[in-house]
């Protein structure tokens, strides 16, 4: 089942990630982020606060599709993850990335779960539903979760900084322990780590007139 | 040390909130300072490592309940390899509660985990402040960690867990702020996103979420009262 879970956290993925930096536009415009030494403690910032937050409820949502009552389950994870996220700006950016999901996991992977999502549900809802239609585990949801919170971010530095893709590639690979460590301690519980820094930046950004990133 | 602090807040016939439990054992007494206001008092230095301290508040309906303490809770490691101490606020609020205790200092070595679990009822309200300074003067920052949780009729609408001070993930330069202060208020309208210097306050269903850091306590207060827009933060006091 590895393939499948390769193609789910695969940038290639028509779901629309790529649109969004995960606050690092953000970090550049505020002269947090300016080098590769700084884009490594970012990523790993957001690793450890929304990426292990998306990693449990990835994992509960794979273990949700299992529950006699779906639809009930999923939507009580749908209100776990608006808790999580108090900043309207951070959850605009995971229910459209959810949206995008739905509209290529569906079809990429047929499963009934879909159907039990909520309308445009947190992306890492749709990640969870991806894993378990795909025949992946609950562990293998939040490893997809955990990975993609980094991922996409450092590509997204990579463009607006210009930065070599291989010192990049090398920052984003040396963190795979710790992806791991989040994706394994995740899957316990729902994690609730929060980064205000995070939702300030994402609530600046969403104003601007001037972004590339659609967050 | 176990601590544990009980109070009930109850609407009496003519409409006064009268308090039919008020109740500590442990390292911190509870004083009745007003109609539906008490103040905790520590009884011993601390808390020290390996305490853990519990505050059980039951508002009911029609009832105002006001909880501060006397002063700054000063959290000192023990001897040795020194385990966190704990402080859990557990409240079930059909009426009004005001929670807003001094900040709490987390001295160099010492690791402090605070909780709040909050359950409304539809009717209630709720405004919790929280301050945090990681070390006193000149001293190296101690380590803190604070999981909020706020249940409205049911469902989750504030869960998060914020952790501060060295060793704390999302804790590092260039933002590694000494002093941290949040508070939430549910039970009015839906306030709008406000940002400003390292402050931002969040829409909840029925309120708002406000948060800002500082290197020094009293910047960070100034800077939650100008996106909390002053009067909230007074309230609570």
């Amino acid at each position: 089942m590895t393939a499948a879970l390769l193609t789910l956290a695969d940038s290639r993925l028509p779901a629309g990630g790529h649109t969004h930096s995960g606050g690092v536009e953000q970090a550049i415009a505020a002269g947090m982020l300016t080098d590769p030494a700084s884009l490594a403690p970012f990523l790993r910032r957001r690793l450890t606060t929304s990426g292990a937050v998306a990693a449990g409820l990835a994992a509960a949502a794979c273990r949700a599709v299992d529950d006699t009552d779906v639809v009930a389950a999923l939507s009580a994870l749908d209100a776990e993850a608006d808790a999580r996220t108090p900043s309207p700006a951070l959850r605009d950016a995971a229910r459209q990335q959810g949206r995008g999901l739905v509209r290529v996991g569906g079809r990429a992977w047929p499963h009934p779960a879909w159907a039990a999502l909520p309308a445009q549900p947190h992306h890492p809802l749709a990640l969870g539903v991806a894993a378990a239609a795909g025949g992946l585990t609950p562990r293998d949801a939040a490893a997809a979760a955990a990975y993609l919170s980094v991922s996409g971010p450092a590509t997204a530095a990579q463009r607006l900084l210009a930065m070599d893709p291989i010192t990049v590639a090398a920052v984003t690979a040396r963190l795979s322990p710790e992806v791991d460590a989040v994706a394994a301690a995740s899957t316990v519980g729902l994690p609730a780590a929060a980064d205000p820094l995070l939702d300030l930046l994402a609530e600046v950004h969403t104003v601007r007139t001037d972004r590339f990133f659609a967050s | 040390m176990r601590t544990l602090v009980e109070v009930v807040a109850r609407r009496d016939a003519r409409g006064r909130t009268v308090l039919p439990v008020v109740r500590a054992s442990g390292q911190l007494a509870v004083r009745r300072t007003g109609d539906g206001a008490v103040h905790l008092v520590a009884t011993a230095f601390g808390p020290l490592g390996g305490d853990d301290a519990e505050v059980r508040l039951v508002v009911e309906e029609g009832a105002r309940l006001s909880v501060h303490s006397v002063a700054a809770a000063v959290v000192l490691p023990a001897r040795g390899e020194s385990p966190p101490s704990r402080q859990v606020v557990r409240a079930e609020v059909a009426g009004v509660l005001h929670l807003a205790p001094e900040p709490t200092v987390v001295t160099a070595r010492a690791v402090h985990v605070a909780e709040l679990q909050a359950e409304l009822g539809e009717c209630g309200e709720l405004t919790a402040t929280e301050q945090v300074l990681l070390g006193r003067s000149g001293e190296a920052p101690g380590r803190w960690t604070g999981t909020t949780r706020v249940v409205v009729s049911g469902r989750p609408v504030l869960h998060t867990t914020v952790g501060l001070g060295p060793g704390a993930p999302a804790w590092s330069p260039p933002v590694a702020p000494r002093a941290y202060v949040s508070t939430v208020r549910v039970g009015e309208r839906q306030a709008a996103v406000q940002t400003g210097v390292d402050a931002v306050r969040l829409p909840l269903p029925g309120g708002w979420v406000g948060t800002a850091w500082a290197g020094e306590l009293h910047e960070a207060v100034a800077r939650l009262a100008a996106v909390t827009r002053e009067r909230d933060l007074e309230v609570a006091r």
